[in-house]
């Protein structure tokens, strides 16, 4: 996506929450078939449970409906505010102790659909969207992109990635670490040449 | 843990947002981060620079069904009228009931006869959806030297330093939050107001407070997250 089409759809988006914050329920509708199926993905791809994920996903879009006068004062984007909204509880849904997986039964299937498609990576590329943040992924050493990649995109803990990558959990650990200071470094760089 | 020191602060900020701060470290980082902007913003820097990573990959449709309940939830909640509209929003946030009882006791108990009854209150849910204050105010006609009563029901932790809770009403329509001064969540208190909030706070549908650097907010609208907030409900 170009940047001003970019900066149109977030403006919309600031513009249709703030009409929800008002009640307004076609706005709110209009902001949930803009917004859903990305929030979805996001959702899913953390929880691999298809009916963990549209539970936190009804959730998330009732908290939204709630709470969006707090956008006002968010500095965000508005699409970045509510990932962080999904993301989060998401997270927060994983720590609860009786919502350890239960086995394949349940699992969907992201892998298969992964395997299809090109690599996250690859597809921030392609599509021209935070084109820096790319960039810099590109630019860190491979496992600590790796690591990062598995924690953020998929949800996992620590030792999860660990595991993964049957690598230590220290060693893991120190690369997630290095790997978020050269992203950092990276990115800051970008922006103030 | 030494959260105060900006290295770490950053370390958290970061491994939060990426998702591998978890457990106990994760609820207890959560906790600070609200009494803390410093931390907040780092967090939301870290937002700003992962999020497009979480949307770099296929957009999945969620089945109907998900919008199908959310519609109804939404629909359900704009037929009741206002005061029942905000009796649901308490019970869901205070399930113990503990609001309504706080609203009673402001009707019924704690008015000396000398003073005029309430005729408006606010209950402010915390972020963990706690009746943590309640803010109320007579029918403005009715008293000479117009006022609110803030009654603090829960205390809350030590601010992060430099930082002060100020105290917002919400105007109907698109108007932007307008302050009404700077508080301390420990005691209870009245501040007096203006004759010109005292007119326009009868017509708020809200009060909220937030977190602001020492002083106030510098631009006159929250600058800081938004800590506490209530819908008013008018009472007499």
């Amino acid at each position: 996506m170009s940047e001003p089409l970019r900066d149109a759809q977030a403006s919309r988006l600031a513009e249709l929450l703030s009409q929800s914050a008002l009640r307004n329920q076609s706005a709110f509708s209009e902001l949930y078939s803009l917004t859903a199926p990305k929030l979805f993905g996001v959702a899913l791809r953390i929880l691999r449970r298809q009916d963990w994920a549209e539970e936190v996903l009804q959730e998330c879009y009732m908290n939204i409906w709630n709470h969006a006068a707090d956008y006002a004062v968010a500095k965000s984007a508005p699409l970045t505010w509510m990932t962080s909204i999904v993301r989060n509880r998401c997270l927060d849904w994983l720590r609860r102790p009786q919502q350890e997986a239960t086995g394949d039964e349940y699992e969907i299937a992201v892998e298969a659909w992964q395997d299809e498609n090109p690599g996250p990576v690859e597809q921030l590329m392609a599509s021209g969207d935070a084109a820096a943040l790319a960039h810099c992924l590109e630019e860190i050493e491979a496992r600590q992109r790796q690591s990062i990649m598995l924690a953020f995109f998929h949800g996992m803990s620590h030792s999860e990635v660990a595991s993964h990558m049957n690598q230590p959990l220290g060693t893991v650990k120190t690369w997630v670490r290095r790997g978020l200071e050269r992203l950092k470094g990276c990115l800051e760089k970008g922006n103030n040449p | 843990m030494r959260y105060r020191n900006p290295q770490l602060g950053e370390k958290l900020a970061a491994e939060y947002v990426l998702g591998t701060l978890r457990g106990r470290a994760r609820a207890r980082f959560q906790a600070l981060m609200r009494y803390d902007p410093a931390l907040r913003s780092r967090v939301t820097d870290w937002e700003d620079k992962l999020t497009p990573l979480a949307h770099a990959a296929t957009d999945i449709a969620p089945p109907a069904r998900v919008w199908n309940a959310l519609s109804q939830r939404i629909a359900g909640e704009a037929r009741q009228p206002r005061w029942w509209q905000s009796l649901a929003l308490w019970r869901g946030l205070a399930a113990s009931g503990a609001a309504f009882a706080l609203v009673l006791a402001i009707v019924i108990g704690v008015a000396p006869e000398a003073q005029p009854p309430m005729s408006m209150v606010a209950v402010m849910n915390d972020t963990q959806g706690q009746p943590a204050m309640t803010v109320s105010w007579p029918s403005m006609q009715a008293v000479r030297d117009p006022y609110i009563r803030i009654k603090v029901t829960q205390k809350h932790p030590t601010m992060a330093p430099g930082t002060e809770w100020e105290l917002w009403m919400l105007p109907p329509g698109k108007d932007k939050p307008v302050s009404l001064g700077l508080i301390t969540t420990d005691v209870d208190q009245v501040m007096k107001l203006t004759p010109e909030l005292a007119s326009r706070i009868e017509g708020a549908w809200g009060i909220a407070m937030s977190i602001e650097p020492k002083g106030g907010s510098p631009s006159g609208t929250p600058t800081g997250p938004v800590v506490m907030k209530g819908p008013c409900v008018k009472l007499l």
